[in-house]
């Protein structure tokens, strides 16, 4: 990626190794502000990854071929007295349609997602609380 | 205030058959990137990853982090190229990211310019959220200012 200028009026671009993305621009306005305004931030990044590595995660412990899985994280920032911007929370919303699978049985393998997602182990060892929302849909 | 930034994924099968897509909700810049098992662990074929996107992270955040502490010491860069290269071990998980700078900053010198970004190394809000288990590096360079076409 590239950074052009400083910090309160520049503007960056990134693009992925595999090419799957470029040109994706960013700004310290657009990361602190409301955020829509065509750019993205490194927490809307994380979001993508975390809700990504959730839903491989639980697709990897359902084991079934008719599964859908609807996936949303939505990171928090917010500034910390004395220790500056902090991220301190990644909320996961989860909507799945399994065929034959149970509530309780579903519910057991989320935690066992969660448990095996790398990137919800990262955030908890550094503090970031992760709250999941999952529901089994028809 | 805090800042919320949203992201879903739709994932259709089981992890190894199957296959996701990524949107952004908060921008809506980022829609329809493909993810899959296969690409998160083995060859890179124009899908993403979870690891891929830390990386853009990471990236992203440490070179605002590096070009706010370059304007606050007087030296404003005048662009910063920044790489993060993420490691994931299937089993284990996310166990580095090595950030690499190539910055064209005129009026500092390379202890400084590598000083400041051993700081926003440490500093920066996704650098903080990996401060558990993942050993995190960064190699900086400055270099001369891009020639003029």
């Amino acid at each position: 990626m590239t950074w052009d200028g400083t910090g309160a009026r520049g503007t960056g671009s990134i693009d992925a190794g595999t090419g799957a993305f470029r040109g994706l621009e960013y700004s310290q306005p657009v990361r602190v502000g409301k955020g829509k305004e065509g750019k993205t931030s490194p927490e809307e990044l994380l979001a993508a990854a975390h809700a990504g590595c959730f839903a491989m995660s639980l697709a990897g412990e359902l084991r079934n071929e008719g599964t859908r899985l609807a996936v949303t994280a939505m990171v928090v920032m917010d500034e910390v007295e004395g220790r500056g911007h902090l991220i301190r929370e990644s909320q996961v919303r989860i909507r799945a349609r399994v065929p034959g699978v149970a509530k309780t049985a579903f519910d057991e393998t989320v935690r066992t997602a969660h448990e095996g997602c790398s990137f919800s182990q990262l955030l908890g060892d550094a503090d970031v609380k992760v709250t999941i929302d999952a529901e089994l849909e028809d | 205030m805090a800042s919320e930034r949203k992201a879903s994924v739709t994932w259709r099968g089981s992890l190894m058959e199957g296959e996701g897509t990524v949107e952004t909700v908060t921008s809506g810049l980022i829609d329809s990137l493909d993810v899959d098992w296969a690409n998160r662990t083995g060859e890179q074929e124009g899908k993403t990853s979870p690891e891929e996107l830390i990386a853009a992270a990471h990236a992203a955040c440490f070179s605002m982090a590096l070009s706010h502490a370059l304007a606050e010491a007087g030296t404003e860069a005048e662009r910063l190229e920044t790489s993060a290269t993420v490691s994931f071990v299937p089993g284990t998980g996310i166990t580095n990211s090595v950030l690499s700078v190539r910055g064209t900053v005129p009026g500092i010198d390379a202890d400084r310019f590598r000083q400041l970004a051993e700081e926003a190394k440490d500093g920066c809000p996704v650098s903080k959220a990996f401060s558990g288990n993942v050993e995190l590096s960064v190699d900086a360079e400055l270099v001369g200012a891009p020639q003029s076409v």
